[in-house]
Protein backbone atom coordinates (compact mmCIF):
# COMPACT_ATOMS: atom_id res chain seq x y z
CA UNK A 1 0.00 0.00 0.00
CA UNK A 2 1.45 3.36 -0.99
CA UNK A 3 1.15 6.45 1.20
CA UNK A 4 -1.43 7.77 -1.21
CA UNK A 5 -3.83 4.89 -0.51
CA UNK A 6 -5.88 5.59 2.60
CA UNK A 7 -8.09 2.57 2.49
CA UNK A 8 -7.85 -0.77 0.75
CA UNK A 9 -9.72 -4.06 0.69
CA UNK A 10 -8.46 -7.21 -1.02
CA UNK A 11 -10.98 -9.97 -1.72
CA UNK A 12 -12.83 -8.89 1.40
CA UNK A 13 -15.74 -11.08 2.42
CA UNK A 14 -18.14 -11.18 5.35
CA UNK A 15 -20.55 -13.95 6.27
CA UNK A 16 -23.31 -14.10 8.88
CA UNK A 17 -23.62 -17.83 9.55
CA UNK A 18 -24.39 -19.32 6.14
CA UNK A 19 -25.32 -16.00 4.58
CA UNK A 20 -22.65 -14.26 2.58
CA UNK A 21 -23.22 -10.51 2.98
CA UNK A 22 -20.09 -9.35 1.13
CA UNK A 23 -18.07 -11.36 -1.38
CA UNK A 24 -14.69 -10.79 -2.94
CA UNK A 25 -14.71 -7.01 -2.59
CA UNK A 26 -11.55 -5.21 -3.66
CA UNK A 27 -11.42 -1.42 -3.57
CA UNK A 28 -8.81 1.27 -3.06
CA UNK A 29 -9.48 4.84 -1.94
CA UNK A 30 -6.82 7.51 -2.37
CA UNK A 31 -6.07 10.40 -0.05
CA UNK A 32 -8.44 13.33 -0.55
CA UNK A 33 -10.97 11.34 -2.59
CA UNK A 34 -14.70 11.25 -1.96
CA UNK A 35 -15.68 7.66 -2.67
CA UNK A 36 -19.38 6.82 -2.72
CA UNK A 37 -20.36 3.25 -1.98
CA UNK A 38 -23.85 2.76 -3.33
CA UNK A 39 -26.03 -0.25 -3.73
CA UNK A 40 -29.41 -1.87 -3.67
CA UNK A 41 -31.06 -2.78 -0.35
CA UNK A 42 -29.14 -5.64 1.26
CA UNK A 43 -26.20 -5.16 -1.10
CA UNK A 44 -23.72 -5.31 1.76
CA UNK A 45 -22.89 -1.59 2.02
CA UNK A 46 -23.40 -1.29 5.77
CA UNK A 47 -21.44 -4.48 6.50
CA UNK A 48 -18.63 -3.17 4.30
CA UNK A 49 -18.69 0.24 5.93
CA UNK A 50 -18.78 -1.18 9.44
CA UNK A 51 -15.81 -3.40 8.64
CA UNK A 52 -13.88 -0.46 7.23
CA UNK A 53 -14.75 1.50 10.38
CA UNK A 54 -13.41 -1.33 12.52
CA UNK A 55 -16.73 -2.39 14.02
CA UNK A 56 -16.39 -5.85 12.45
CA UNK A 57 -13.53 -8.13 11.46
CA UNK A 58 -13.59 -9.51 7.90
CA UNK A 59 -14.32 -13.22 7.62
CA UNK A 60 -12.32 -13.39 4.37
CA UNK A 61 -9.69 -11.31 2.62
CA UNK A 62 -7.91 -8.21 3.90
CA UNK A 63 -9.02 -4.76 4.98
CA UNK A 64 -6.48 -2.03 5.68
CA UNK A 65 -7.00 1.59 6.69
CA UNK A 66 -3.93 3.82 6.79
CA UNK A 67 -2.01 0.62 6.18
CA UNK A 68 -3.21 -0.88 9.46
CA UNK A 69 -6.02 -2.80 11.04
CA UNK A 70 -9.14 -0.59 11.36
CA UNK A 71 -10.05 -2.34 14.63
CA UNK A 72 -6.91 -0.79 16.13
CA UNK A 73 -8.56 1.90 18.24
CA UNK A 74 -5.36 3.28 19.67
CA UNK A 75 -3.53 4.17 16.46
CA UNK A 76 -6.06 4.08 13.62
CA UNK A 77 -9.32 5.32 15.17
CA UNK A 78 -8.07 8.80 16.13
CA UNK A 79 -7.56 9.39 12.40
CA UNK A 80 -11.18 8.47 11.56
CA UNK A 81 -14.46 10.33 11.99
CA UNK A 82 -17.52 8.11 11.89
CA UNK A 83 -21.08 9.26 11.24
CA UNK A 84 -23.23 6.23 11.98
CA UNK A 85 -26.41 5.44 10.08
CA UNK A 86 -28.37 5.34 13.33
CA UNK A 87 -27.58 7.88 15.97
CA UNK A 88 -27.03 6.20 19.36
CA UNK A 89 -27.23 9.28 21.53
CA UNK A 90 -27.75 9.67 25.25
CA UNK A 91 -31.12 11.41 25.49
CA UNK A 92 -30.33 12.95 28.89
CA UNK A 93 -27.15 14.72 27.78
CA UNK A 94 -27.40 18.07 26.04
CA UNK A 95 -25.94 18.83 22.63
CA UNK A 96 -22.76 20.46 23.95
CA UNK A 97 -22.11 17.61 26.40
CA UNK A 98 -22.72 15.02 23.67
CA UNK A 99 -20.20 16.64 21.35
CA UNK A 100 -17.68 16.99 24.17
CA UNK A 101 -18.10 13.31 25.06
CA UNK A 102 -17.63 12.23 21.45
CA UNK A 103 -14.63 14.53 21.23
CA UNK A 104 -13.10 13.18 24.43
CA UNK A 105 -13.22 9.60 23.16
CA UNK A 106 -12.17 10.47 19.59
CA UNK A 107 -8.49 10.97 20.35
CA UNK A 108 -8.58 14.36 18.56
CA UNK A 109 -8.67 17.94 19.81
CA UNK A 110 -11.11 20.66 18.78
CA UNK A 111 -13.20 23.58 20.03
CA UNK A 112 -16.80 22.69 20.82
CA UNK A 113 -18.07 26.14 19.82
CA UNK A 114 -16.42 25.85 16.41
CA UNK A 115 -18.05 22.47 15.84
CA UNK A 116 -21.46 23.69 17.05
CA UNK A 117 -21.25 26.61 14.62
CA UNK A 118 -20.17 24.36 11.74
CA UNK A 119 -23.35 22.29 12.04
CA UNK A 120 -25.58 25.24 12.95
CA UNK A 121 -26.50 23.94 16.40
CA UNK A 122 -25.25 26.88 18.49
CA UNK A 123 -28.77 27.80 19.65
CA UNK A 124 -29.40 24.16 20.64
CA UNK A 125 -26.18 23.76 22.65
CA UNK A 126 -27.97 23.39 26.00
CA UNK A 127 -30.95 21.43 24.66
CA UNK A 128 -31.16 17.81 25.72
CA UNK A 129 -30.65 15.43 22.82
CA UNK A 130 -33.96 13.72 23.54
CA UNK A 131 -35.73 16.97 22.61
CA UNK A 132 -34.05 17.39 19.21
CA UNK A 133 -35.78 16.76 15.90
CA UNK A 134 -34.56 13.99 13.60
CA UNK A 135 -32.72 16.47 11.40
CA UNK A 136 -31.03 18.14 14.37
CA UNK A 137 -29.89 14.74 15.65
CA UNK A 138 -28.42 14.02 12.22
CA UNK A 139 -26.48 17.29 12.40
CA UNK A 140 -25.30 16.39 15.90
CA UNK A 141 -24.11 13.05 14.54
CA UNK A 142 -22.21 14.90 11.82
CA UNK A 143 -20.70 17.23 14.42
CA UNK A 144 -19.35 14.27 16.37
CA UNK A 145 -17.80 12.82 13.20
CA UNK A 146 -16.02 16.01 12.12
CA UNK A 147 -14.66 16.83 15.60
CA UNK A 148 -10.94 17.48 15.30
CA UNK A 149 -10.95 17.26 11.46
CA UNK A 150 -10.23 13.55 10.98
CA UNK A 151 -8.09 12.42 8.04
CA UNK A 152 -10.77 9.93 6.99
CA UNK A 153 -14.48 10.62 7.34
CA UNK A 154 -17.20 7.96 7.06
CA UNK A 155 -20.62 9.34 6.21
CA UNK A 156 -23.37 6.73 6.37
CA UNK A 157 -26.58 8.22 4.93
CA UNK A 158 -25.56 11.67 6.19
CA UNK A 159 -28.47 13.71 4.83
CA UNK A 160 -31.38 11.41 5.64
CA UNK A 161 -34.01 13.51 7.42
CA UNK A 162 -32.35 16.84 6.62
CA UNK A 163 -34.19 19.65 4.88
CA UNK A 164 -32.63 21.01 1.66
CA UNK A 165 -31.03 23.95 3.43
CA UNK A 166 -29.44 21.72 6.08
CA UNK A 167 -28.25 19.36 3.35
CA UNK A 168 -26.54 22.22 1.57
CA UNK A 169 -24.96 23.27 4.86
CA UNK A 170 -23.63 19.77 5.47
CA UNK A 171 -22.16 19.52 1.98
CA UNK A 172 -20.54 22.95 2.41
CA UNK A 173 -18.76 21.64 5.51
CA UNK A 174 -17.72 18.48 3.65
CA UNK A 175 -16.37 20.65 0.82
CA UNK A 176 -14.33 22.62 3.37
CA UNK A 177 -12.95 19.43 4.87
CA UNK A 178 -12.00 18.16 1.44
CA UNK A 179 -10.06 21.36 0.79
CA UNK A 180 -8.06 20.39 3.89
CA UNK A 181 -7.35 16.99 2.32
CA UNK A 182 -9.87 14.88 4.21
CA UNK A 183 -10.81 11.59 2.53
CA UNK A 184 -14.53 10.81 2.59
CA UNK A 185 -16.37 7.49 2.29
CA UNK A 186 -20.05 8.06 1.61
CA UNK A 187 -23.09 5.83 1.44
CA UNK A 188 -26.40 7.37 0.50
CA UNK A 189 -29.72 6.61 -1.12
CA UNK A 190 -29.77 10.10 -2.63
CA UNK A 191 -28.06 9.26 -5.92
CA UNK A 192 -27.98 12.89 -7.00
CA UNK A 193 -25.72 13.64 -4.01
CA UNK A 194 -23.29 10.90 -5.00
CA UNK A 195 -23.48 12.10 -8.59
CA UNK A 196 -22.72 15.67 -7.54
CA UNK A 197 -20.04 15.16 -4.91
CA UNK A 198 -18.27 11.83 -5.46
CA UNK A 199 -14.97 11.51 -7.30
CA UNK A 200 -15.53 7.81 -7.76
CA UNK A 201 -18.50 5.55 -7.16
CA UNK A 202 -18.68 1.87 -6.33
CA UNK A 203 -21.97 0.10 -6.99
CA UNK A 204 -22.74 -3.01 -4.94
CA UNK A 205 -25.40 -5.60 -5.57
CA UNK A 206 -25.87 -8.98 -3.91
CA UNK A 207 -22.73 -8.57 -1.82
CA UNK A 208 -20.47 -7.88 -4.80
CA UNK A 209 -18.97 -4.76 -6.30
CA UNK A 210 -20.66 -4.77 -9.70
CA UNK A 211 -19.40 -1.48 -11.14
CA UNK A 212 -16.82 1.12 -10.13
CA UNK A 213 -15.54 4.32 -11.66
CA UNK A 214 -16.14 8.02 -12.12
CA UNK A 215 -19.64 9.18 -12.94
CA UNK A 216 -18.66 9.63 -16.59
CA UNK A 217 -17.28 6.10 -16.74
CA UNK A 218 -20.35 4.60 -15.11
CA UNK A 219 -22.93 6.30 -17.33
CA UNK A 220 -20.87 5.94 -20.52
CA UNK A 221 -22.86 2.98 -21.83
CA UNK A 222 -26.25 4.24 -20.68
CA UNK A 223 -28.86 5.81 -22.97
CA UNK A 224 -30.26 9.34 -22.62
CA UNK A 225 -33.98 10.04 -22.94
CA UNK A 226 -36.17 12.52 -24.84
CA UNK A 227 -39.81 12.66 -23.76
CA UNK A 228 -42.75 14.62 -25.22
CA UNK A 229 -46.38 14.36 -26.22
CA UNK A 230 -46.26 13.32 -29.87
CA UNK A 231 -48.47 15.36 -32.23
CA UNK A 232 -51.47 13.29 -33.34
CA UNK A 233 -51.17 11.60 -36.75
CA UNK A 234 -47.57 12.57 -37.31
CA UNK A 235 -44.71 10.23 -38.18
CA UNK A 236 -41.75 10.84 -35.88
CA UNK A 237 -38.19 11.11 -37.29
CA UNK A 238 -36.74 8.81 -34.59
CA UNK A 239 -37.70 5.34 -33.32
CA UNK A 240 -39.95 5.37 -30.25
CA UNK A 241 -38.78 3.40 -27.20
CA UNK A 242 -42.03 3.62 -25.28
CA UNK A 243 -45.32 5.47 -25.11
CA UNK A 244 -47.05 5.65 -21.74
CA UNK A 245 -50.02 7.85 -20.81
CA UNK A 246 -49.59 9.83 -24.02
CA UNK A 247 -45.94 10.55 -23.25
CA UNK A 248 -43.59 9.31 -25.94
CA UNK A 249 -40.01 8.46 -25.00
CA UNK A 250 -37.05 8.18 -27.35
CA UNK A 251 -33.80 6.60 -26.18
CA UNK A 252 -30.55 7.88 -27.60
CA UNK A 253 -26.82 7.38 -27.28
CA UNK A 254 -26.25 10.89 -28.68
CA UNK A 255 -28.61 13.32 -26.99
CA UNK A 256 -27.46 16.47 -28.80
CA UNK A 257 -27.68 14.92 -32.28
CA UNK A 258 -31.12 13.35 -31.83
CA UNK A 259 -32.57 16.38 -30.04
CA UNK A 260 -31.40 18.50 -33.00
CA UNK A 261 -33.10 16.04 -35.41
CA UNK A 262 -36.35 16.10 -33.43
CA UNK A 263 -36.51 19.89 -33.02
CA UNK A 264 -35.66 20.39 -36.69
CA UNK A 265 -38.49 18.04 -37.67
CA UNK A 266 -40.93 19.85 -35.35
CA UNK A 267 -39.87 23.24 -36.66
CA UNK A 268 -40.23 22.28 -40.29
CA UNK A 269 -43.62 20.62 -39.78
CA UNK A 270 -44.97 23.27 -37.43
CA UNK A 271 -45.46 20.65 -34.67
CA UNK A 272 -45.66 21.68 -31.03
CA UNK A 273 -43.95 19.19 -28.68
CA UNK A 274 -45.87 19.48 -25.40
CA UNK A 275 -44.08 18.49 -22.13
CA UNK A 276 -40.76 18.20 -23.95
CA UNK A 277 -37.84 17.13 -21.76
CA UNK A 278 -34.35 15.81 -22.43
CA UNK A 279 -32.49 13.84 -19.77
CA UNK A 280 -28.86 12.83 -19.92
CA UNK A 281 -27.93 9.35 -18.82
CA UNK A 282 -27.57 9.38 -15.04
CA UNK A 283 -26.60 7.28 -12.09
CA UNK A 284 -30.29 6.45 -11.68
CA UNK A 285 -30.20 4.54 -14.95
CA UNK A 286 -27.06 2.64 -13.98
CA UNK A 287 -28.57 1.87 -10.59
CA UNK A 288 -31.86 0.66 -12.06
CA UNK A 289 -30.12 -1.58 -14.56
CA UNK A 290 -28.09 -2.99 -11.68
CA UNK A 291 -31.19 -3.60 -9.55
CA UNK A 292 -32.97 -5.46 -12.36
CA UNK A 293 -29.79 -7.32 -13.32
CA UNK B 1 -12.94 6.55 30.64
CA UNK B 2 -13.41 9.57 32.92
CA UNK B 3 -15.45 11.45 30.31
CA UNK B 4 -17.72 8.42 29.88
CA UNK B 5 -18.07 8.07 33.66
CA UNK B 6 -18.87 11.79 34.04
CA UNK B 7 -21.50 11.58 31.30
CA UNK B 8 -22.98 8.44 32.84
CA UNK B 9 -23.21 10.12 36.25
CA UNK B 10 -25.08 13.06 34.69
CA UNK B 11 -27.50 10.66 33.02
CA UNK B 12 -27.98 8.79 36.28
CA UNK B 13 -28.97 11.95 38.11
CA UNK B 14 -31.00 13.58 35.33
CA UNK B 15 -33.30 10.69 34.54
CA UNK B 16 -35.83 10.71 37.39
CA UNK B 17 -36.84 7.06 37.06
CA UNK B 18 -33.24 5.88 37.00
CA UNK B 19 -32.35 8.20 39.88
CA UNK B 20 -35.15 6.76 42.00
CA UNK B 21 -34.23 3.15 41.18
CA UNK B 22 -30.47 3.56 41.49
CA UNK B 23 -30.15 6.12 44.27
CA UNK B 24 -33.26 6.47 46.41
CA UNK B 25 -34.54 2.88 46.48
CA UNK B 26 -31.34 1.22 47.73
CA UNK B 27 -30.88 4.03 50.23
CA UNK B 28 -34.50 3.69 51.39
CA UNK B 29 -34.15 -0.10 51.64
CA UNK B 30 -31.04 0.25 53.78
CA UNK B 31 -32.68 2.76 56.07
CA UNK B 32 -35.80 0.60 56.48
CA UNK B 33 -33.64 -2.26 57.78
CA UNK B 34 -32.04 0.21 60.16
CA UNK B 35 -35.23 0.49 62.22
CA UNK B 36 -34.59 -3.00 63.57
CA UNK B 37 -30.99 -2.27 64.51
CA UNK B 38 -29.65 -3.55 67.85
CA UNK B 39 -26.10 -3.95 69.13
CA UNK B 40 -26.31 -7.76 68.95
CA UNK B 41 -28.01 -7.83 65.60
CA UNK B 42 -25.87 -5.12 63.95
CA UNK B 43 -23.38 -7.47 62.15
CA UNK B 44 -26.15 -9.53 60.53
CA UNK B 45 -28.12 -6.40 59.75
CA UNK B 46 -25.07 -4.82 58.12
CA UNK B 47 -24.66 -7.92 55.94
CA UNK B 48 -28.31 -7.86 54.85
CA UNK B 49 -28.16 -4.11 54.22
CA UNK B 50 -25.04 -4.34 52.08
CA UNK B 51 -26.22 -7.33 50.07
CA UNK B 52 -29.67 -5.85 49.49
CA UNK B 53 -28.40 -2.38 48.62
CA UNK B 54 -25.62 -3.52 46.31
CA UNK B 55 -27.78 -6.08 44.55
CA UNK B 56 -30.39 -3.40 43.89
CA UNK B 57 -28.06 -0.43 43.36
CA UNK B 58 -25.32 -2.14 41.37
CA UNK B 59 -26.53 -5.47 40.00
CA UNK B 60 -29.97 -4.41 38.77
CA UNK B 61 -28.98 -0.84 37.89
CA UNK B 62 -25.84 -1.81 35.95
CA UNK B 63 -27.66 -4.59 34.06
CA UNK B 64 -30.47 -2.19 33.17
CA UNK B 65 -28.05 0.57 32.19
CA UNK B 66 -25.96 -1.65 29.91
CA UNK B 67 -29.10 -3.03 28.24
CA UNK B 68 -30.47 0.49 27.76
CA UNK B 69 -27.21 1.85 26.35
CA UNK B 70 -27.03 -1.06 23.93
CA UNK B 71 -30.67 -0.72 22.87
CA UNK B 72 -30.21 2.97 22.01
CA UNK B 73 -26.95 2.16 20.15
CA UNK B 74 -25.04 4.32 22.63
CA UNK B 75 -22.56 1.47 23.15
CA UNK B 76 -21.94 1.37 19.41
CA UNK B 77 -21.41 5.13 19.47
CA UNK B 78 -18.84 4.78 22.25
CA UNK B 79 -17.13 1.98 20.32
CA UNK B 80 -16.74 4.36 17.37
CA UNK B 81 -14.17 6.26 19.40
CA UNK B 82 -10.58 5.54 20.28
CA UNK B 83 -11.18 4.08 23.75
CA UNK B 84 -11.00 0.38 24.57
CA UNK B 85 -13.94 -1.85 25.43
CA UNK B 86 -12.64 -2.14 28.99
CA UNK B 87 -12.58 1.64 29.39
CA UNK B 88 -16.11 1.92 28.02
CA UNK B 89 -17.50 -0.65 30.46
CA UNK B 90 -15.52 0.83 33.34
CA UNK B 91 -16.78 4.30 32.48
CA UNK B 92 -20.38 3.12 32.39
CA UNK B 93 -20.25 1.06 35.58
CA UNK B 94 -17.93 3.19 37.76
CA UNK B 95 -20.52 5.89 38.64
CA UNK B 96 -23.01 3.20 39.65
CA UNK B 97 -20.43 1.57 41.92
CA UNK B 98 -19.35 4.90 43.43
CA UNK B 99 -22.94 5.89 44.18
CA UNK B 100 -23.48 2.47 45.76
CA UNK B 101 -20.39 2.80 47.97
CA UNK B 102 -21.57 6.21 49.17
CA UNK B 103 -25.05 4.81 49.87
CA UNK B 104 -23.67 1.90 51.87
CA UNK B 105 -21.35 4.27 53.74
CA UNK B 106 -24.28 6.45 54.77
CA UNK B 107 -26.45 3.55 55.90
CA UNK B 108 -23.67 1.71 57.78
CA UNK B 109 -22.68 4.92 59.55
CA UNK B 110 -26.29 5.36 60.60
CA UNK B 111 -26.39 1.71 61.74
CA UNK B 112 -23.28 2.00 63.86
CA UNK B 113 -24.68 5.12 65.51
CA UNK B 114 -28.17 3.76 66.10
CA UNK B 115 -26.94 0.35 67.31
CA UNK B 116 -24.22 1.95 69.40
CA UNK B 117 -21.69 -0.52 68.02
CA UNK B 118 -19.26 0.52 65.29
CA UNK B 119 -17.67 -2.20 63.15
CA UNK B 120 -14.76 -3.92 64.85
CA UNK B 121 -12.61 -4.11 61.72
CA UNK B 122 -13.32 -1.19 59.40
CA UNK B 123 -10.51 -2.12 57.01
CA UNK B 124 -11.89 -5.62 56.51
CA UNK B 125 -15.39 -4.22 56.13
CA UNK B 126 -14.15 -2.00 53.28
CA UNK B 127 -12.48 -5.02 51.66
CA UNK B 128 -15.72 -6.98 52.05
CA UNK B 129 -17.73 -4.15 50.49
CA UNK B 130 -15.35 -3.83 47.54
CA UNK B 131 -15.36 -7.59 46.95
CA UNK B 132 -19.16 -7.57 47.06
CA UNK B 133 -19.30 -4.66 44.59
CA UNK B 134 -16.93 -6.55 42.26
CA UNK B 135 -19.04 -9.70 42.47
CA UNK B 136 -22.23 -7.84 41.57
CA UNK B 137 -20.51 -5.98 38.71
CA UNK B 138 -19.41 -9.36 37.34
CA UNK B 139 -22.97 -10.67 37.61
CA UNK B 140 -24.33 -7.52 35.97
CA UNK B 141 -21.98 -7.84 32.99
CA UNK B 142 -22.96 -11.48 32.53
CA UNK B 143 -26.69 -10.83 32.93
CA UNK B 144 -26.52 -7.88 30.52
CA UNK B 145 -25.35 -10.38 27.91
CA UNK B 146 -28.71 -12.15 28.01
CA UNK B 147 -30.80 -9.01 28.49
CA UNK B 148 -32.30 -7.42 25.39
CA UNK B 149 -33.79 -4.27 26.89
CA UNK B 150 -34.15 -2.33 30.16
CA UNK B 151 -37.63 -3.84 30.55
CA UNK B 152 -36.19 -7.32 30.03
CA UNK B 153 -33.70 -6.61 32.84
CA UNK B 154 -36.59 -6.62 35.31
CA UNK B 155 -36.98 -10.32 34.52
CA UNK B 156 -33.41 -11.47 33.87
CA UNK B 157 -32.05 -10.06 37.14
CA UNK B 158 -34.70 -11.61 39.37
CA UNK B 159 -33.32 -15.18 39.71
CA UNK B 160 -29.88 -14.12 40.88
CA UNK B 161 -31.26 -11.22 42.95
CA UNK B 162 -33.51 -13.52 44.97
CA UNK B 163 -30.94 -16.33 45.09
CA UNK B 164 -28.29 -14.07 46.61
CA UNK B 165 -30.71 -12.51 49.07
CA UNK B 166 -31.82 -16.02 49.99
CA UNK B 167 -28.25 -17.10 50.64
CA UNK B 168 -27.66 -13.92 52.69
CA UNK B 169 -30.71 -14.56 54.87
CA UNK B 170 -29.77 -18.25 55.21
CA UNK B 171 -26.25 -17.41 56.39
CA UNK B 172 -27.31 -14.61 58.78
CA UNK B 173 -30.09 -16.66 60.35
CA UNK B 174 -28.37 -20.05 60.61
CA UNK B 175 -24.76 -19.03 61.22
CA UNK B 176 -21.60 -20.39 59.65
CA UNK B 177 -21.49 -23.84 61.23
CA UNK B 178 -23.86 -26.16 59.39
CA UNK B 179 -22.90 -26.64 55.74
CA UNK B 180 -20.41 -23.80 56.16
CA UNK B 181 -18.38 -24.76 53.08
CA UNK B 182 -21.52 -24.75 50.94
CA UNK B 183 -22.62 -21.37 52.26
CA UNK B 184 -19.22 -19.90 51.42
CA UNK B 185 -19.28 -21.27 47.89
CA UNK B 186 -22.77 -20.04 47.06
CA UNK B 187 -22.96 -16.56 45.48
CA UNK B 188 -23.12 -14.00 48.27
CA UNK B 189 -22.44 -16.53 51.02
CA UNK B 190 -18.75 -15.76 51.43
CA UNK B 191 -19.40 -12.02 51.24
CA UNK B 192 -22.11 -12.21 53.91
CA UNK B 193 -19.86 -14.11 56.29
CA UNK B 194 -17.02 -11.69 55.58
CA UNK B 195 -19.17 -8.64 56.43
CA UNK B 196 -20.40 -10.25 59.64
CA UNK B 197 -16.84 -11.21 60.60
CA UNK B 198 -15.60 -7.67 59.90
CA UNK B 199 -18.37 -6.04 61.91
CA UNK B 200 -18.29 -8.39 64.89
CA UNK B 201 -14.52 -8.79 64.99
CA UNK B 202 -14.54 -12.56 64.55
CA UNK B 203 -11.81 -15.00 63.60
CA UNK B 204 -9.66 -13.57 60.77
CA UNK B 205 -8.05 -16.89 59.80
CA UNK B 206 -10.82 -17.69 57.37
CA UNK B 207 -10.79 -14.29 55.61
CA UNK B 208 -8.98 -15.56 52.51
CA UNK B 209 -11.44 -18.42 52.10
CA UNK B 210 -14.28 -15.89 52.22
CA UNK B 211 -12.80 -13.35 49.81
CA UNK B 212 -11.70 -16.00 47.30
CA UNK B 213 -15.16 -17.37 46.40
CA UNK B 214 -16.59 -13.83 46.28
CA UNK B 215 -13.93 -12.68 43.82
CA UNK B 216 -14.19 -16.00 41.96
CA UNK B 217 -17.84 -15.21 41.28
CA UNK B 218 -16.79 -11.80 39.97
CA UNK B 219 -14.22 -13.38 37.65
CA UNK B 220 -16.74 -15.99 36.54
CA UNK B 221 -19.20 -13.19 35.75
CA UNK B 222 -16.60 -11.37 33.65
CA UNK B 223 -15.74 -14.57 31.74
CA UNK B 224 -19.43 -15.24 31.12
CA UNK B 225 -19.81 -11.64 29.93
CA UNK B 226 -16.88 -12.04 27.54
CA UNK B 227 -18.68 -14.96 25.94
CA UNK B 228 -22.19 -13.52 26.00
CA UNK B 229 -21.97 -9.73 25.99
CA UNK B 230 -23.20 -7.99 22.85
CA UNK B 231 -22.41 -4.41 21.92
CA UNK B 232 -25.29 -4.00 19.51
CA UNK B 233 -28.94 -5.05 19.65
CA UNK B 234 -29.74 -8.38 18.08
CA UNK B 235 -30.67 -7.81 14.43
Amino acid sequence: MTNDIVLETQNFGYTYGDFSAVRDLSIQVRRGELYALLGTNGAGKTTTLETLEGHRKPTAGKVAVFGGDPTDRKDIRPRMGIMLQESGFAADLNVRESILLAGAISGRQDDVDRVLAAVDLVDKATTRVGQLSGGQKRRLDFAMAIWGTPELLFLDEPTTGLDPSARDGLWDVVAGLRREGVTVILTTHYLEEAQKHADRIGLMHGGRLEREGTLAELVAGELSHISFVAPAGSELPLPVASSVNGLTTIETDDLQRDLYVLLGWADRGGHRLERLSATSSSLDDVFRSLATH
Amino acid sequence: MFSIAAAELKMLVRNRLVAICAILMPLGLGLVFLVRGTTEGAPALAAIQIMAMVSLGVYITATTTLAARRQTLFLKRLRSGAVSDGSIITGLVAPIVIVSIVQVGIVLTALSVSAGAPPANVGLLIVALLATEAMFVGFALATAGVTNSPEHAQVTTLPLFFAILGVTVWVTFTGFGDLGWLKRLLPGGGATELIITAWSGGDLSSVASLIAPTLAWAVLGVFAAKAMFRWEPRA
